[in-house]
């Protein structure tokens, strides 16, 4: 029995290169202090790889790991995390998605598996209820996840109840920017997770488990998560999520002039509401499908019933409406679904395939690019035949799609001629369906986010559209109203740090970050409730927030020495310099710097360097990390 | 004769109430323990399955230990746990794989109707029905379909 309860309490060990795969005991002390999910990949990563580690090398560490909640009644408890080097952004890597394959692990009696080495042949992983075996993939290799799924059932001989993550042949073919794939349509989408996994010629795995999660408090536990259930369900934007998903943020984005269109040129698209989510939901909704104990159930499976986008499966999110959407100029929904349905199938980053087919958009429009490298297709914004002929040519890397499977920047850097100008990345990694100058938070988030240009890293979204009571309760009524104007820059520093902390706490513990970050009902004191009824450890508010904070500051020290500064929590020109040309946030820039500033303040870290402070780093008790900070930041003795 | 309903069309297939059924049952978080199954099929079918307390149970008929019987009182189909034997004769009679063998006791679960699940799924997609209640509703989606042509027929004031 491990320490504390909730957990599963052993780690799969898997060392590919001698295929050999070996349970081991979960570390109690390092969950105390990490809490699990992506607080534990922290930790061993850190351990584990550095500077010299090659993301799509032997020596990369790829983790799959799950939070102590994972698989409990909590509401959207059905999360975990895939965490590496990453091979887009070579530095903190991580994904993250929801899904019954996190909680079936844990009933299979494993937190996390961490896989090492590379095997000499393509393999895939059975884990049966604690056994596990190492499988050749042969005939798996080169399938896609929808074909794969279906090999892989009748491989291990179940039904519906054995649940799967996978890559496709995006993963296989080392796409910069491929997804981990699981049960079908959900992805771990973002850093090119999919490329390590490809690169150790793990295909799949497969896990069945019937072993119980222990229960601390099992007297309490029901009573608590019932009023956890309720408080959910009596939030009026659950039933906004059930009706729409997220599609309809489109419209809502577009409103408040944050749609990014034709690559960043504005933010007001004019063809919103034909690839929005009221008409998604009238034409191709078949219906919503929750993942593992999820109430809001905004995941959702949609069709289109004929022509030649015709499918049949899950339905995309507003990134992927706006990344492959408006960002391409793109008015044709149903092409949008179909490409959606197409990187499910492929397993590719809607995020950063929507963002490198903008950028050559944007390129072969301003004559950069010619016919002749594009290899005929003429890549003008709007055209769709043109992006889903893409999708699998940067899936297989045939032809031009080989230098896109690269991701923009490294793309621009082998084309040169200007081109870098218009890539719309930080830290090498696309951003996401946001523009910060529309929602100022938003573009300092992105700045400062671990994995490169991340929107979830933070996710600051209390201001979009005035959660003022949440404002109050989360920062304090001190700040308002400055804090909660989107275009307003005051406070965002303080929203943006306080709203890392809650998140990186929200995805160790393995829940999402819909019903924490948005809508706002769940904050620390509900998650630690929940937390120690489930695993007895009685933490308190202090030390969850600590928790948060030391997580944060150990992946900026994994970044640190990979020689991450000030000097690249920075965005894109366009952002710095062209103001926004129409809709509310007409003029507007983002102000980064006075952000910046803020946000390393009350981070403790140095506003020029960026690099934490030895005593923070102490405080935090990561003492370990400061001999890996640059010899000017070292205490000196 | 009532029993526990899932219907597929509100189901999402969250499986919150193989959670709850096992946490009432047995204290411990794990949907293998429940006494009713959520089956996720591709694409999007989620249908909950319970046992549908049988007027003639096929269960009770082949139990070789007669354990299983309809209690008139109750009206549910029960098993009494002294004498099951665990054989498993009931799981293979049961059309809709309602019945099934513990994982650890080794002796036969079933749906009791306790309804701790009913109130707590989020679509409402789970109801203790009756087969009266069923073809009510069946019957009022039939004539909503119609309406439209049914309309047409009749004379309405203008």
């Amino acid at each position: 029995m491990f320490k504390y309860c909730g957990y599963a309490g052993q780690v799969l060990e898997v060392d590919l290169t001698r295929l050999k795969a070996i349970p081991k005991p979960l570390d109690a002390v390092l969950v105390r202090g990490y809490l699990g999910g992506a607080g534990f990949c922290s930790r061993v990563l850190y351990d584990e790889i550095g500077p010299r580690t090659r993301p799509l090398g032997p020596e990369n560490v790829l983790i799959i790991a799950t939070g102590p909640l994972t698989g409990t009644l909590f509401p959207q408890a059905s999360r975990h995390v895939v965490a590496a080097k990453s091979p887009l952004t070579d530095i903190w890597g991580e994904a993250h998605a929801a899904g019954h394959w996190g909680a079936e692990l844990k009933f299979a009696g494993f937190d996390a598996i961490i896989v090492r080495g590379r095997s000499p042949k393509p393999v895939y992983l059975w884990i049966d209820d604690g056994r596990v075996e190492i499988r050749s993939a042969r005939g798996l290799w080169g399938k896609d996840v929808y074909e794969a799924d279906e090999m892989l059932r009748e491989e291990v001989g179940d039904g519906w109840c054995t649940k799967m993550l996978y890559i496709g042949q995006a993963g296989e073919n080392l796409v910069r920017f491929a997804a981990v794939m699981n049960d079908l349509d959900r992805a771990a989408a973002r850093t090119g997770m999919g490329a390590v996994m490809g690169s150790k010629r793990l295909k799949a795995i497969a896990v069945r488990g019937s072993k119980d999660i222990p229960i601390a408090d099992d007297r309490g536990y029901m009573e608590l998560m019932d009023e956890l259930r309720v408080k959910m369900l009596a939030d009026p934007f659950t039933q906004g999520r059930a009706d729409y998903g997220t599609p309809s943020l489109v419209e809502l984005m577009n409103e408040i002039g944050r749609l990014p269109t034709r690559n960043y040129e504005t933010g007001v698209f004019e063809h919103a509401e034909e690839i929005g989510g009221k008409l998604i939901r009238r034409k191709y909704l078949v219906k919503p499908r929750a993942d593992f104990a999820c109430l809001q159930r905004c995941g959702r499976y949609t069709c289109v019933p004929a022509g030649p986008y015709a499918y049949i499966g899950g339905s995309p999110e507003y990134e992927t409406l706006s990344c492959v959407g408006s960002k391409c100029g793109i008015s044709n929904v149903e092409s949008i679904l179909y490409a959606h349905h197409l990187c499910n199938r492929y397993g590719i980053d809607t995020c950063s395939l929507g963002g490198t087919i903008a950028w050559a958009m944007e390129c072969y429009e301003r004559g950069i690019l010619t016919d002749e490298e594009t290899g005929g297709i003429e890549l003008k914004f709007g055209n769709h035949e043109a992006m889903v002929k893409l999708v699998g040519m940067i899936a297989f890397r045939e032809g031009f799609g080989d230098l896109l499977a690269e991701g923009s920047y490294r793309a621009a850097q082998k084309i040169g001629r200007g081109s870098k100008k218009y890539v719309m990345a930080i830290k090498k990694q696309e951003i996401a369906g946001q523009d910060g100058r529309a929602q100022k938070s938003m573009g300092l988030g992105n700045a400062t986010a671990a994995r490169g240009a991340d929107h979830l890293y933070a996710f600051p979204v209390l201001d979009e559209v005035g959660f003022e009571k949440a404002i109050k309760e989360r920062f304090g009524a001190r700040y308002l109203p400055e804090i909660g104007e989107k275009l307003n820059p005051r406070y965002k520093g303080l929203m943006v740090k306080e709203c890392e902390d809650f998140a990186v706490v929200v995805e160790s513990v393995g829940v999402c970050k819909y019903g924490t970050m948005i809508p706002p009902t769940f904050y620390y004191r509900d998650v630690l409730r929940a937390l120690n009824a489930t695993t007895g450890m009685g933490l308190t508010e202090r030390e969850l927030r600590r928790t948060g904070e030391r997580i944060v500051n150990l992946n900026r020290m994994f970044n640190v020495r990979h020689g991450i500064r000030r000097r690249d929590d920075t965005l894109p020109e366009r952002l710095l310099k062209e103001p926004s040309p129409e809709g509310p946030p007409k003029g507007h820039v983002v102000e980064l710097d006075y952000m910046l500033d803020e946000y390393y303040r009350l981070r403790g870290w140095d506003p020029k360097t960026g690099l934490p402070a030895p005593k923070k780093l102490r405080a935090l008790g990561l003492d370990f990390t400061i001999k890996h900070l640059p010899k000017r930041g070292r205490p000196s003795r | 004769m009532p029993y526990l309903y899932g219907d597929p069309i509100k189901c999402t297939g969250c499986r919150i109430c193989e959670l709850y059924c096992a946490l009432f049952h047995e204290r411990a978080l794990n949907p293998k323990k429940a006494r009713l199954r959520v089956v996720r099929a591709e694409p999007a079918i989620d249908k909950p399955v319970a046992c549908h307390q049988c007027a003639d149970p096929p269960c009770a008929k082949v139990c070789p230990a007669d354990a299983i019987t309809r209690s008139i009182k109750l009206d549910l189909v029960t098993v009494d746990l002294t004498k099951c034997m665990g054989c498993g004769a009931c799981v293979e009679a049961c059309p809709f794989g309602a019945i099934w063998l513990h994982l650890e006791s080794k002796k036969a679960i079933k749906c009791d109707l306790c309804k701790v699940c009913v109130p707590r799924c989020p679509t409402g997609a789970l109801s203790v029905a009756t087969s009266e209640k069923i073809a009510d509703q069946k019957r009022l989606d039939l004539v909503n379909r119609w309406k439209p042509v049914m309309l047409e027929c009749v004379q309405t004031p203008r």
